[in-house]
């Protein structure tokens, strides 16, 4: 007689044979020793799994003990916890970022560009230790994270990241999507010749583009260099090397290269983020100046305020209205005239020549490079930047916990975590430019920025996590981690303050938890690597 | 149904009075079938989801849902099933979500020949493995694998609710039960070949 399958009998013991089969069964077990231990093997087998699954072996986490209801949703530690971040975003706001804002506002940015600004400082901008505008801005937008976390019943996590960061890029390239504008694309040579002239908007991308003839409206030009000899109506706006502005422009110039010369006319503002700047004695601005530069010489003439976050700024022109400099070192040339407020931030007493014109004295303040142990706006500081970062913490925390349990476990992989750290703190700027410089991929550049200064930024939040993890033990549930993530991130905070090796102490962390990220997120993309 | 029916608990009589009050609009009741309930959830989730916190989240999820669907919870059918039925649909959806697709698909598992067990062997392994093995073992399985055993084993599942559940023909949950238990064997049989702790989890030393 032939004996049983497994599959028949596993049938059998789960009842789901029909009669007339299972009294064959039933009959053939009763002689065949095979099959009955074929059969006693698998009812044990299911009683075995049965026993391991319904085993408890962990308590029920205590937020999970009480039902939810609409009006425990939001308990007190977490309004407590909200009450506090807005406190700091909007102390933040309004003492930093709004001040700044209007500045650029009158110079005709928008909200939007700001954004662009803010990203476009971090890369090209050597002071930006000065401002500290990444961590505020990252306080906003933890802020605006936080408003959807509340908002979020309605909408999946993931939808709504991505409609934020959709509605990011939106609004970076918004502001400039010109309607019916004339497109020139090649990576030759682009002239506009003398006597020729656009009646439109003119995009061009190009390696070199010259414009000798007019351009009547905004031009705008993604080049290796980009020199403008004749007349342009509207705006420049331009992301190259090198740019010079030698003829005349009617609006305003925003430029973002490595050198910007001008020895021409501007009829409005001037907004550049550029390595070197240079206004030759015959540049003539008719508004404003607003430079993040690493060199500045200020030669011409400008016809209202100035305002720059420099390196090294050597003055020598006249500025008609006041102005403003934060900069490492500021020399005063003997052609200098200010008819308005002067005041310089900086590391370095300034030099001023005696041939220099200054309406009203100079006003200095000089910074020091160490951090004044002494003062209560120091420790203010400190606790306004463990707030920004607790808040990103908390955002992380509430959008996404599997993630941040997962990079605090990777964490605990050293070697792994800090290599891939240390290569994509390095490789990332490098990816970003090469996206930037081919035009198509300028969009994702910003987008790639955007999250590296994220993920660097929260990186101290994985760190700080684990660090608390390592203190009080490992903890159930939210609640548990959010304990954890402050008091990690307040010994982080001290350890900062440590004088010489505070610096690179932050560094390491930034630079482990990026890493851990990273590798969290390879492990996500492939459970499969992971259980191996 | 289920194994969360602990002795000394609601009676099937409290039960059913307290779900008429709940669907009533009684938050009083509802704390009680929730009480009763939540901790045999949380612990489905636990089994069927990758992490912790994912089964936290779905279980306060799986309550809500079935809250705001009272009205349509046919009172003549057991609520065990039902709460299950929800469960077993809200993490399947978070499952598929997240791209595990790849061994959603049938194809050749239905073809694929089960090699014989040994009935000694089989034994041996069944006093050798403890349950937080077996856990660990179920754990590293394909979702829809893990699914069925979670949904047989743990929920007490017919073969018909699986099949609705996980959307395959009833014909086929007996051969994805039998190729589950197999691959659970064999995930145990190599760990125990590998070491002797083969199973403690990543990245903790």
């Amino acid at each position: 007689m032939n004996h049983f399958d497994e599959m028949t009998c596993m049938l059998y013991l789960d009842g789901q044979l029909e009669a007339e089969r299972a009294r064959e069964l039933t009959a053939h077990t009763e002689g065949c020793a095979e099959c009955r231990a074929l059969l006693g093997a698998l009812a044990g087998e299911g009683r075995w799994l049965k026993e391991a699954l319904v085993e408890e072996d962990e308590a029920v986490p205590a937020r999970l003990l009480e039902p939810r209801t609409r009006a425990d949703s939001v308990p007190w530690g977490w309004i407590a916890a909200f009450g506090f971040g807005s406190a700091g975003a909007y102390t933040l706001w309004s003492n930093i970022l709004q001040p700044v804002q209007q500045q650029f506002n009158q110079a005709g940015f928008s909200g939007e560009n700001l954004l662009t600004v803010l990203l476009f400082n971090g890369a090209l901008w050597k002071g930006w230790e000065t401002m500290r505008s990444l961590v505020e801005f990252l306080a906003m937008t933890t802020f605006g994270i936080l408003i959807l976390v509340l908002l979020r019943r309605n909408w999946r996590r993931w939808t709504t990241v991505a409609v934020v960061m959709g509605a990011l890029l939106c609004a970076l390239a918004l502001p400039r999507t010109a309607s019916a504008a004339e497109l020139h694309k090649g990576k030759g040579t682009y002239t506009l010749n003398a006597g020729q002239e656009v009646k439109n908007d003119l995009i061009v991308g190009a390696g070199i583009v010259r414009i000798e003839g007019t351009v009547d409206g905004d031009l705008i030009v993604f080049a290796q260099s980009l020199r403008v000899q004749g007349h342009v109506t509207g705006d420049v706006i331009a992301f190259v090397q090198d740019l010079r502005v030698s003829g005349q422009v009617d609006g305003n110039v925003r430029g973002f290269a490595r050198t910007l010369i001008v020895d021409g006319q501007v009829a409005k503002n001037v907004s550049a983020f550029a390595d070197t700047t240079e206004l030759d004695t015959k540049a003539k601005i008719g508004h404003n100046v607003y430079l993040f530069s690493g060199v500045a010489t200020l030669e011409g003439e400008i016809g209202r305020d100035l305002m720059a976050f420099v390196g090294h700024t050597e003055l020598n022109g006249i500025v008609d209205g006041d102005f403003w400099i934060s900069s490492d070192r500021l020399a005063i040339g003997p052609n200098t005239q200010v008819k308005g407020r002067a005041r310089y931030r900086g590391h370095n007493q300034p030099e001023v020549a005696t041939g220099a014109k200054l309406a009203n004295p100079l006003e200095v303040q000089i910074v020091s490079r160490r951090p004044d142990y002494a003062s209560g706006r120091y420790y203010w500081h400190q606790a306004l930047l463990w707030g920004s970062a607790f808040l990103v913490g908390l955002a992380l925390l509430l959008l996404a916990p599997g993630i941040i349990s997962d990079t605090v476990r990777s964490i605990d992989r050293f070697g792994v975590s800090i290599g891939f750290g240390a290569l994509l703190l390095i490789a990332t700027p490098v990816v970003v430019v090469i996206a930037c410089i081919t035009l198509v991929g300028i969009g994702v550049g910003i987008a790639t920025l955007f999250l590296y200064l994220i993920g660097i930024y929260a990186g101290q939040c994985f760190i700080g996590t684990w660090l608390g993890e390592k203190i009080l033990g490992a903890g159930v549930g939210t609640g548990a981690m959010i304990g954890r993530l402050a008091l990690g991130l307040a010994v982080i905070r001290v350890l900062r303050m440590v004088p010489h090796v505070g610096g690179l102490i932050m560094a390491f962390v930034m630079c482990w938890g990026l890493g851990a990220l990273a590798v969290a997120l390879y492990w996500r993309a492939h459970p499969q690597a992971a259980a191996a | 149904m289920g194994p969360q029916k602990a002795p000394g608990e609601m009676s099937a009589a409290e039960m059913v009075e307290a779900l008429a009050r709940a669907r009533a609009g009684s938050s009083d009741a509802w704390g009680e079938i929730y009480r009763q309930y939540a901790p045999a959830i949380f612990r489905f989730c636990r089994r069927t989801l990758p992490t912790r916190e994912d089964a936290e989240d779905a279980t306060t999820e799986v309550f809500m849902k079935v809250r705001e669907k009272l009205g349509q919870y046919d009172a003549t059918r057991p609520f065990s099933a039902w709460l299950y039925k929800v469960a077993t649909n809200h993490c399947w959806d978070m499952l598929r979500r997240r791209r595990v697709r790849q061994d959603l698909e049938t194809g050749e598992l239905e073809t694929l020949p089960l090699e014989h067990p040994d009935p000694g062997q089989l034994e041996q392994l069944l006093t050798k493995s403890t349950s937080q093995e077996v856990r660990r073992g179920l754990a590293k399985l394909p979702a829809r694998a893990r699914m069925a055993l979670v949904l047989r084993y743990y929920s007490d599942m017919s073969y018909d609710e699986i099949a609705d559940a996980l959307g395959v023909r009833r014909p086929f949950v007996g051969v994805l039960l039998l190729r589950a238990r197999h691959q659970l064997r064999e995930t145990l049989m190599q760990s125990s070949l590998a070491g002797a702790h083969p199973l403690s989890p990543r990245g903790k030393l």
